[in-house]
């Protein structure tokens, strides 16, 4: 990758695979705190269009739409003794490939693009849902450590494949 | 051996006959939750009979405009034409059968289909057939191979409804009383509402009627389900918040709730809507009543039978917030027995503020819709019913339908329209939703 160095790519890619793993094992304290402050963290909904029109993805619309305050919202609210949806825990794994990096638009940022396959099941249902996506994530180096401040989950489903989206991408 | 189809038809009967017997004493067979005969009936005897909503008139605003919508397994396009008006038409070409458009939504003047190139304006009139006069000569009357339109389609206040029963009544007297209600929502402001975006679309695992039941007047519900919710201040701190209301069963199995604010609690009126919105209701409101009724509402829930529901609530878009209020339509889609698309929208008035155009917004996606902290909660019990109902167990397995029975006594003073209970803690419209239901299912609606 043109104006990465092997270093950058490497931290970068450690970076993800340890988000990865925090949020598979429920870290989700540990997660926040690889967030910066002014983190927006966006899941546009997607809908069928012709070939040919510019985008599927609708902006004014998100599955998610999130800065840190909400997500904050969403870690506390696991932490109460009645979040239902997440109780007994879905199992997730987040699978990771394509990276893909490039300089940021300031000196302390990269752009990211990785592909995800989330997988995820709940109960004794052997049955799994498998979502896919590419995100666009925008990395800071905040005294010394990348954090994420920036991530577009671009979906490849219009209509999503699973009960809800009480796990994250 | 396995059951012969008489049996199964018995067994269905048997299984409506208890129901219509036994929901008057508020007792409800699980069964009903999970059934593949159930189900089938479901898809003739409702499906092919109600008023569907397909989506409101705001998200198609330029002629040409289009957006393919469902009505149960019917696929229709919704689309306005060159004229403005608004046609529902069946998406299957009059030649072969394919779908004409297989976009979900988009502009276009015309519908060509990719099979053999038949081509519609799209106010469904036949306009091209390739190589007419070789292949059809003189022989082909255009004018009968148009696309069809559903049976019937109406429009109530910018909301599009459909029925395949061309015997249906108007929409107007199959919504009867539920009018006055939708009305609370749809006429606040003269410009009224607008669809922001395009709805979530998501799948789950459980039967359409229970999230059409929850809806229409499930508060109870609230305690237990959206404690977490509670805990974070995104609802009133007491657990109870929700049975401070007012239970209207409509007619027709329509039904809704009105919450206030707890005692010793006090709310903003109106929702919380800002001061542009609550001046416009008190002008566009067609009646005084109804001001005085909105007055008093923090939280509204409701279903159109057999599966619109409406969510117009006052909560928190994260800990750190006041709460905004927010409006959802929804359609809970059958898919199967065990299964349902559920489309979900955020509306909200065309000319209220940007900035509580935005929060409204927030407010929505943190609470409802597919990632919904609310929302998430109610998909885990309506997945868990369905499941329990699918073995032989659930067949005699009366749930209690009996809330307020024996001692709810109807509000002969409120002033609008059906049965009104002075408390939302009842199921009276959960068993007139079941009674409409059973009325529909034994074809006596």
């Amino acid at each position: 990758m043109v104006g990465i160095s092997e270093e950058v790519y490497r931290e970068v890619r450690d970076f993800l695979l340890r988000e990865a793993e925090l949020l598979d094992n429920g870290s989700y304290r540990d997660w926040l705190d690889c967030l910066t402050e002014d983190i927006r963290y966006q899941v546009p909904v997607r809908v069928t269009r012709d070939r040919g029109v510019e985008s599927e993805f609708v902006n004014e619309m998100g599955h998610l739409d999130e800065d840190y305050v909400s997500l904050e919202m969403r870690v506390m609210r696991l932490e109460t003794e009645y979040a239902w949806a997440e109780d007994p825990p879905s199992r997730t794994r987040h699978f990771l490939s394509n990276i893909r990096i490039e300089p940021g638009d300031r000196d302390d940022e990269v752009r990211v693009k990785s592909n995800l396959l989330l997988y995820r099941t709940r109960g004794d249902d052997p049955h799994y849902d498998l979502l896919s996506a590419e995100r666009h994530d925008v990395l800071r180096r905040v005294n010394g450590q990348w954090k994420l401040a920036r991530r577009l989950v671009l979906l490849d489903q219009t209509t999503i494949g699973t009960h809800n989206l009480s796990i994250l991408f | 051996m396995t059951l012969s189809v008489g049996d199964r038809v018995n067994q269905v009967e048997q299984l409506l006959r208890r129901v219509k017997q036994n929901i008057d004493e508020g007792r409800v067979p699980a069964k009903i939750y999970n059934d593949p005969d159930i189900f089938e009936l479901e898809r003739e005897r409702i499906f092919g009979r109600a008023y569907i909503y397909l989506g409101h008139e705001s998200e198609i605003p330029h002629p040409g405009d289009y957006m393919v919508r469902y009505i149960a397994d019917d696929n229709v396009i919704v689309v306005r034409d060159e004229e403005g008006q608004i046609r529902v038409l069946f998406n299957c070409c009059r030649h072969r059968g394919m779908q004409v458009c297989r976009a979900e939504m988009g502009n276009a003047s015309h519908f060509r289909c990719p099979y053999h190139g038949w081509t519609y304006r799209n106010t469904g009139e036949l306009v091209g057939v390739p190589a007419g006069k070789e292949a059809y000569g003189d022989v082909l009357d255009k004018g009968a191979w148009g696309l069809r339109p559903v049976p019937r389609m109406e429009i109530y206040d910018g909301l599009i409804f459909a029925s395949l029963d061309a015997q249906a009544p108007s929409l107007n007297e199959y919504l009867g009383g539920m009018t006055w209600y939708l009305d609370l929502v749809t006429k606040r402001t003269e410009a009224g509402l607008e669809v922001v975006g395009a709805p979530h679309r998501w799948v789950m695992d459980a039967n359409w009627k229970l999230p059409a039941d929850n809806f229409v007047g499930d508060a109870y519900h609230t305690l237990m389900t959206h404690r977490s919710a509670v805990e974070l201040d995104l609802a009133p701190r007491d657990p109870k918040f929700a049975m401070y209301g007012v239970h209207v069963h409509a007619g027709n199995g329509h039904g809704l709730g009105m919450i206030s604010a707890p005692p010793g609690m006090e709310l903003p009126p109106f929702w919380g809507y800002p001061e542009e919105v609550v001046r416009a209701l008190q002008r566009s409101y067609p009646r005084p009543e109804q001001v005085e009724v909105a007055r008093r509402i923090n939280f509204l829930h409701g279903t159109v039978f057999p599966n619109f529901s409406v969510l117009n609530v006052m909560i928190a878009k994260d800990h750190r917030s006041a709460p905004t209020p927010m409006l959802t339509f929804r359609v809970w889609r059958p898919v199967g027995p065990d299964r349902t698309e559920v489309w979900s929208w955020f509306l909200v008035e065309r000319d209220a503020p940007e900035w509580f155009k935005e929060r409204s917004y927030q407010t929505y996606v943190h609470t409802f819709g597919t990632s919904g902290v609310f929302e998430q909660d109610d998909a885990e019990n309506w997945r868990g019913i369905t499941r329990v109902a699918r073995g032989l167990m659930a067949r005699d397995h009366d749930l209690n339908y009996q809330m307020g029975m024996s001692f709810l006594k109807r509000d002969p003073t409120w002033p609008g329209p059906g049965e009104a209970y002075p408390l939302d803690y009842a199921e009276a419209n959960q068993r007139a939703f079941i009674r409409q239901w059973c009325e529909y299912m034994l074809n006596e609606a």
